[in-house]
C-alpha cells in the first residue's frame, strides 16, 4: 500500500483544495492519520474510494474524539539582544536562548474513520476531521453517502458526541432516547447524580455519596 | 387456621391428608409460576440454559415461559437495566395481572453491576418496582436461578391469606400501578420510586 | 310423536354442557376470587412494554384480501405437489403430464393476477 504521504500527494493531486495534513502518531503503533478539510471531505473520501489503487471500499469504523480547550507548551529557540558584561566592558549581544511558549488551542471535536480494502486487502487508512468548536459549530459532511455502513456510526457519534453530520440520511440518536439533551461521551459530560447509595464509593463517587450523607444528615438534623 | 403438624403426619401416616386453604392456595401458586419471556442482556443466556434440558426450570413448575405479560407471573430481569429501557420493564410489570413476582437476576438487575457508572444504567431495577428475590452474580450459574426461584416458592408458601402481612394481591387498599419512569433531558425522572426503594443505610 | 331423535338432544345438550360448564364455572371463579387491580396502564394495548401510537383498529387495503387468496391457492396446491413429488419416480407419463398441466393452470392464474397489477403493494 501507498505510504502516508503518497496518500497525501495522489489526494491533492486529485482533489484541488483538498486541505490534507499528515497527523504522525508517534507511538509505536505509528499509524498516522490524515486531516481532512470539512470543505472537501466528501470528494477526498470519494477519491479514496473509487481510486484504483486505494479502492478503500469499506469504512470498519467511524469514532469521534473529544478535545478540550488546551494549552500546548513548546520549547523555541529565541535570538534575543542582551546587555552583558564582557571583559569589563558592557556590551549589546546577541543570545539564542530556548523558552516554553505556551499557546493555547481552543477545542474541537474530531471525528475518525478508519478505511479499509477489501478488494485490495490492505488498509487501515485512518482519515479525520474537525469541528470548528466544541459549541454551536459543529457540523461536519456525512460520509454516509460514500460508505453506507457509516450510517449507524456517524448517528452515534452524533449521539455520544453532538456532531451534526450534514447530508446524513436519517440523523437521529441511536442510544440514548429522542428527549435526551446532552452528550455522554463529552469531557465535561456531568453524570446524573444518581450515587445516593454506594456500598463502596471511590474517588469521585466517593465524594458525591459524602455530598448524599450530608444531605440526609441534614435533614434528619431539621425533622 | 394452625394445624398440629405432628398430627397432620401422624394422619398422613394413616392414609388421611389434612390441610389448610391457606396451603392449598399457596401451593396452588408457587406450583404454577410462569414467567415471562424476555431477555435483557447476557444473563438472559443463563435464564435460557436454566430452562433447557440440562437445568429444567420445568422441574419447578415454571412451565411455560409466557410471550405476554397478561399470562405471566414472574418477571425475571436478567440483565443490564438500561435507562432507556427501564420505562419499558416497569410498564410490562404493570401490565402483569396480580399475583405477579419479580427475580432480580444477576449483578446488573441489581446495582447496575460492571456498568454501574456508566450514564445509561439504572442502578437497580428495585429502584422502581418491589423485587422479591435478588441473585448476586456475574452472570450466575443456572443453580443460582433455581436457588432463587426455590427461594421465591418458599417466599409464596409462607404467605399469610389474612392479616396485615398478606401479599398485595390479596390486599384491596393495596396499590397495584407502579408509576412508569419518564425519559426526561438529562435522566429518567422520577430517579426512584420512593414508594418502593429508599435509601439503604450503610452498616460498616 | 316419534321420540326417535330424543337421544340426539341429550348428546347435544350433553356436549353443550361439556363445553360451558367449564367455561362458566371459570368465570364464575374470576368474578369472585381473582385479584383485581386494573389501572390504566394495565389495560392498555400490549405494546412490548413500549406506549402504542394510534389507533389498534386500521384499515387494510382490501387487495390484501386477494393476497390471501392467491396464498391459499399455492399452500393447498403444496399439499398436492408433495406425494406427487413423493411418488414421482414410480408415476405414468401421463400421471406427470397431468401434474404439469395442473401447475400450469395455477402459474397462469399468477401470471393474470400479476399483469392485473394485484401484486404490486400500496
Ligand atoms: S450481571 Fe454480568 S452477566 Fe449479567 S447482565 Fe450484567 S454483565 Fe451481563
Amino acid at each position: 500500500m501507498k505510504t502516508i504521504e503518497e496518500i497525501q500527494a495522489a489526494i491533492e493531486a486529485a482533489v484541488p483544495g483538498g486541505e490534507v495534513t499528515i497527523v504522525m502518531n508517534p507511538s509505536p503503533a505509528a499509524q498516522h492519520s490524515l486531516l481532512v478539510g470539512a470543505g472537501k471531505a466528501v470528494a477526498v473520501a470519494k477519491f479514496l474510494r473509487d481510486d484504483a489503487e486505494l479502492a478503500l471500499d469499506f469504512c470498519s469504523n467511524v469514532t469521534g474524539v473529544d478535545w478540550l480547550d488546551r494549552e500546548i507548551a513548546e520549547k523555541v529557540k529565541v535570538t534575543k539582544t542582551v546587555t552583558k558584561t564582557v571583559d569589563g566592558v558592557e556590551q549589546q549581544v546577541e543570545e539564542t536562548v530556548e523558552e516554553t511558549v505556551k499557546r493555547a488551542v481552543p477545542g474541537y471535536l474530531e471525528c475518525v474513520y478508519h478505511l479499509y480494502s477489501v478488494a485490495k486487502k490492505h488498509g487501515p487508512v485512518v482519515i479525520r476531521m474537525r469541528t470548528a468548536n466544541r459549541s454551536d459549530m459543529v457540523e461536519l459532511p456525512s460520509l454516509t453517502p460514500i460508505w453506507r455502513g457509516a450510517e449507524f456510526q456517524e448517528r452515534e457519534v452524533f449521539d455520544l458526541y453532538g456532531i451534526v453530520f450534514t447530508g446524513h440520511p436519517d440523523l437521529r440518536r441511536i442510544l440514548m432516547w429522542d428527549e435526551f439533551k446532552d452528550h455522554p461521551m463529552r469531557k465535561d459530560y456531568v453524570l446524573p447524580d444518581d450515587f445516593e447509595y454506594e456500598p463502596t464509593p471511590h474517588d469521585d463517587v466517593l465524594k458525591r455519596a459524602e455530598a448524599h450523607r450530608a444531605d440526609v444528615a441534614q435533614e434528619g438534623a431539621a425533622q | 387456621m394452625a394445624i398440629d403438624q405432628e398430627l397432620k403426619i401422624e394422619m398422613g401416616k394413616q392414609g388421611v391428608v389434612v390441610t389448610t386453604l391457606q396451603e392449598l392456595y399457596n401451593w396452588g401458586r408457587k406450583s404454577s409460576v410462569w414467567p415471562m419471556q424476555f431477555g435483557l442482556a447476557c444473563c438472559a443466556i443463563e435464564m435460557i440454559a436454566t430452562t433447557m434440558a440440562r437445568y429444567d426450570l420445568a422441574r419447578f413448575g415454571a412451565e411455560v415461559f409466557r410471550p405476554s405479560p397478561r399470562q405471566a407471573d414472574l418477571m425475571i430481569i436478567s440483565g443490564t437495566v438500561t435507562k432507556k429501557m427501564a420505562p419499558q420493564v416497569v410498564r410490562l410489570y404493570n401490565q402483569m395481572g396480580e399475583p405477579r413476582y419479580v427475580i432480580a437476576m444477576g449483578a446488573c438487575a441489581i446495582s447496575g453491576g460492571p456498568f454501574k457508572q456508566g450514564y445509561n444504567v439504572l442502578k437497580g431495577i428495585d429502584r422502581y418496582i418491589p423485587v422479591d428475590v435478588h441473585i448476586p452474580g456475574c452472570p450466575p450459574r443456572p443453580e443460582a436461578l433455581l436457588q432463587a426461584f426455590i427461594t421465591l416458592q418458599n417466599k409464596i408458601q409462607a404467605q399469610p391469606l389474612t392479616g396485615p402481612n398478606r401479599p398485595r394481591h390479596l390486599d384491596a387498599e393495596a396499590q397495584g400501578e407502579f408509576p412508569v419512569p419518564v425519559q426526561g433531558e438529562h435522566d429518567l425522572e422520577p430517579t426512584s420510586n420512593p414508594g418502593v426503594w429508599t435509601v439503604p443505610v450503610v452498616i460498616r | 310423536m316419534s321420540f326417535t331423535y330424543f337421544p340426539l338432544v341429550v348428546l347435544f345438550a350433553a356436549a353443550l354442557a361439556f363445553g360451558l360448564v367449564p367455561l362458566s364455572l371459570a368465570w364464575t371463579w374470576a368474578r369472585f376470587f381473582s385479584p383485581r387491580k386494573p389501572n390504566a396502564v394495565k389495560n392498555s394495548i400490549y405494546e412490548c412494554g413500549l406506549v402504542s401510537k394510534g389507533d389498534a383498529w386500521v384499515r387494510f387495503r382490501s387487495a390484501y384480501y386477494l393476497y390471501a387468496i392467491i396464498f391459499l391457492i399455492f399452500d393447498v396446491e403444496a399439499v398436492f405437489l408433495m406425494p406427487f413429488a413423493v411418488a414421482f419416480t414410480g408415476l405414468s407419463m401421463a400421471a406427470c403430464a397431468a401434474m404439469l398441466v395442473f401447475v400450469l393452470l395455477l402459474v397462469e392464474g399468477l401470471a393474470w393476477a400479476w399483469a392485473k397489477g394485484i401484486l404490486t403493494w400500496a
